[in-house]
């Protein structure tokens, strides 16, 4: 596969990998679902798609180039994923509800 | 002096950011633009606007040029100043060496000629230069700027301050201050991964600053230790000078055993001898390296002892495929063309200096990375800046009240030390484009807008800070912020009136350097825009504050003051 | 003295103690470890090397050291006092291995 696009999908494993480990954290859960309660099931799952997403980015670079640049690569590009998701999550939270979408959304009584 | 280790940690991390801050802004911005000086020298130098070339023949173009290569007149005074009188008629020539990388269009070529009759330094030498397109041989003009590796570059690790090296420990001592700003932060923050996404622009200011703070800072923390740590390793020499004073015997003496080791001979022997084919020995280097299965292209080229017996070749390996800072180096003799060493892979310990220098100084060819580099610079800028503003905001009303002038100074520095600091490079820029293409020391004259325009932006700093005095923001930013929007724009668009290139046709053409330059110019302009906008909207809701003050001035007896 | 005056003294003397002594620290610090490895055999060239690659992070620990320690004192005594100990072993030994 060109490298290139090993890349741009490692890259996109990297941004929902942490878009899901944040997720799992009752704060950013809340600034997506409200006051929605997060089950200790869904807390789970979020955490082991995002350690999967993670694992799978990481094997996309080390297709893309050899082993100490592509850890290398892996690393820095946590740093505009993690800065995404947290803008993300501050301004327009919607965009991640794909991500959990399979988790029905329940509105809280008042 | 500190009740906890936490406390004393604060201290730390609040004080020494503070004084250090404003160095580790110049050092972090300058340092990410340097990832692609390479890339601003084309758009700075038009000339230089074609594809990247390999090492071209030495036999039938680059020998011709060197031979023509004289000591640069700069140099020549210097040593005259060194030497107290006099230097020699003819400097006898020493050794000639060549330089590329895989992101430059021309090549660089040095010639080093000795100097005599330096009774203090036998060793003492000067420098003839030139830089050529490889395509024909054409000599490019001297008098320019390289603006990206000759400017940017050199400002970020010695900030251009060579009166005893000061520029070289300001930024050892900034470094020192970064790795333990990192340390300190993380005690004073604990939970970094708990808040590692936590960002609350809706709270109030200072909030949203130590969010942002925080943010930059954890996430590029491996980034931000590393830059540091690798860079006093690198200037390591200079700032534990062991080897020149208390240990030299004993570092005199390795580089003997070495020289015998390696059959490369330290001295000439004066005689004369010719120099034989180095295309056949570059042929061979290149054999070499694709036999130990790492087949590339020729980096730095050095003939040593140029013109005599003990004359030796040698040619190391472009690293362009891998972190670390590999040469693999391989030696000829001059005369004969006979191999007289080739370097084996070195020992563990060199080979992670090799790789921790590789990874501060870049030279693997992996754009992605090359802007995940510059990202992670930026981050380092970003936790910088919030760090000095959230400093400010901190004391701004409490120094207001007790009528203390700290916030303000420190406002007025930080200003300086963010926005000024662009509208300088920008402005460097614009006069690169628009200086007269003929003029004598155009380089220096570019230099002397940057230095010029960061004094003035000083200046407008320093006067329009007086805000801060009564609890409110300085109009300062905004006003800065706006002259970054009109000077990027102008960068941009004095590119396209003088050279043609614009966006456009340089897109489509696929000339990512300056395609590339210019849309980061254009970003820049509109994230200074909306941030201006964002800054008036910010001082208008301050000004309540004002009436308060107003308030508590008329208190003590001033006149009646206008509301809102 | 003053209360004011003795506190800023205190904060000079700290500072001066982290910078100073932490730099004393470290060259001494470097110089043993260089003449440590030449007497282990290691070439000259690769003890340089490895000790750089240790040097600052010494540099940094002492440097924080030197702020969370109780007592000024005993900043001064280790980092100024072990930085020029370990310099004179070092030097002494590099007499020692020459001859």
């Amino acid at each position: 596969m060109a490298k290139a696009l090993l890349l741009a999908l490692a890259l996109g494993c990297c941004v929902s990998g942490m878009a899901w480990l944040a997720l799992a954290m009752k704060a950013h859960w809340q600034q997506l679902r409200g006051t929605q309660p997060l089950a200790r099931r869904t807390v789970w799952t979020l955490r082991a798609l995002g350690s999967l997403a993670l694992l799978v980015s990481l094997i996309l670079c080390l297709r893309a180039d050899h082993a100490s640049m592509a850890a290398l690569v892996w690393v820095m590009s946590l740093i505009p994923a993690v800065m995404l998701v947290a803008f993300t999550l501050a301004w327009r939270p919607r965009w991640l509800s794909w991500l959990v979408a399979w988790v029905p959304v329940q509105r809280t009584r008042t | 002096m500190f009740n906890s280790f936490r406390l004393s940690m604060t201290w730390l991390h609040t004080w020494f950011g503070l004084v250090l801050g404003f160095v580790l802004m110049v050092v972090f911005f300058f340092g990410s633009l340097s990832v692609f000086d390479r890339e601003i020298d084309r758009w700075a130098l038009p000339e230089t606007r074609f594809e990247p070339q390999t090492m071209p023949s030495f036999d039938a173009r680059l020998r011709p040029i060197f031979e023509q290569i004289v000591p640069e007149e700069e140099e020549l005074a210097a040593a005259r100043e060194r030497v107290g009188g006099p230097l020699l008629e003819t400097l006898p020539l020493m050794n000639w060496n060549a330089y590329t990388t895989h992101r430059d269009p021309v090549l660089s070529l040095t010639a080093e000629f000795a100097v005599k009759n330096n009774p203090d330094d036998p060793y003492d030498h000067v420098h003839g230069h030139v830089t050529i397109d490889p395509r024909t041989g054409r000599i490019l003009p001297h008098d320019d700027l390289n603006l990206g590796s000759d400017f940017f570059y050199p400002m970020h690790y010695s900030l251009h301050l060579h009166w005893l090296d000061l520029g070289y420990w300001l930024v050892g001592l900034a470094a020192l201050t970064m790795l333990a700003a990192l340390v300190s932060g993380v005690v004073m923050h604990r939970k970094i991964f708990r808040e590692l996404f936590t960002f609350r622009p809706a709270k109030s200011t200072q909030r949203s600053l130590l969010d942002l703070h925080n943010l930059t800072g954890v996430v590029a923390l491996p980034f931000s230790f590393m830059f540091p740590l690798t860079g006093l390793i690198i200037f390591a020499g200079i700032y534990l000078p062991v080897s020149e004073t208390m240990l030299e015997p004993a570092a005199m003496a390795y580089q003997q055993a070495e020289a015998e080791k390696n059959g490369l001979p330290f001295q000439p022997a004066g005689t004369a001898a010719p120099l034989s084919s180095v295309d056949a020995m570059v042929a061979e280097a290149k054999r070499r390296w694709a036999a130990r299965d790492m087949p590339g292209e020729v980096g730095f080229l050095a003939i040593q002892h140029v013109g005599d017996v003990n004359s030796y070749v040698s040619i190391y390996r472009a690293g362009s495929d891998r972190v670390a800072l590999v040469g693999q180096g391989v030696h000829f003799a001059a005369p004969t063309g006979r191999v007289l060493y080739e370097e084996p892979p070195p020992p563990v310990v060199f080979g992670i200096n090799e790789f921790l220098t590789g990874l501060h100084l870049q030279h693997f060819e992996h754009w992605l990375l090359r802007w995940l580099y510059v990202a992670g610079g930026f981050a380092g800028c970003v936790c910088i800046a919030t760090g000095l503003i959230f400093f400010v905001g901190k004391r701004r009303v409490r120094h207001a009240t007790q009528g203390i002038a700290g916030a303000r100074w420190v406002d007025a520095l930080s200003v300086t030390a963010i926005t000024g600091m662009l509208v300088a490079t920008l402005a460097m820029l614009v006069a690169n484009r628009l200086l007269p293409a003929q003029l004598d020391h155009r380089g220096t004259w570019q230099e002397g807008v940057f230095w010029s325009a960061w004094l003035l932006a000083l200046l407008h700093a320093a006067g329009r800070s007086g805000p801060v005095q009564q609890g409110r923001i300085a109009p300062a930013w905004r006003e800065q912020c706006w002259a970054i929007v009109v000077l990027a724009l102008a960068a941009v668009l004095s590119n396209w009136l003088t050279t043609g290139d614009h966006l456009l046709k340089t897109i489509r053409a696929g000339y990512w350097p300056v395609a590339g330059f210019d849309l980061t110019l254009a970003s820049s302009a509109a994230l200074a825009g909306l941030t201006a906008l964002h800054l008036r909207r910010r001082e208008h809701r301050h000004a309540p504050s004002a009436a308060l003050d107003d308030e508590v001035a008329s208190d003590a007896g001033a006149p009646e003051v206008a509301h809102g | 003295m003053n209360s004011l005056t003795l506190q800023r003294a205190q904060i000079v003397s700290r500072i001066a103690a982290s910078l100073l002594g932490g730099y004393a620290f470290a060259w001494g610090f470097t110089t043993l470890g260089i003449v440590l490895g030449l007497g282990l055999g290691m070439p000259y060239g690769e003890a340089q090397t490895l000790l750089f690659l240790l040097a600052f992070l010494v540099f940094l620990v002492s440097f924080c050291w030197a702020f969370a320690a109780k007592s000024s004192a005993r900043v001064w005594a280790v980092l100024a006092g072990g930085g020029a100990a370990m310099t004179g072993v070092a030097w002494l030994l590099s007499r020692v291995l020459a001859s």
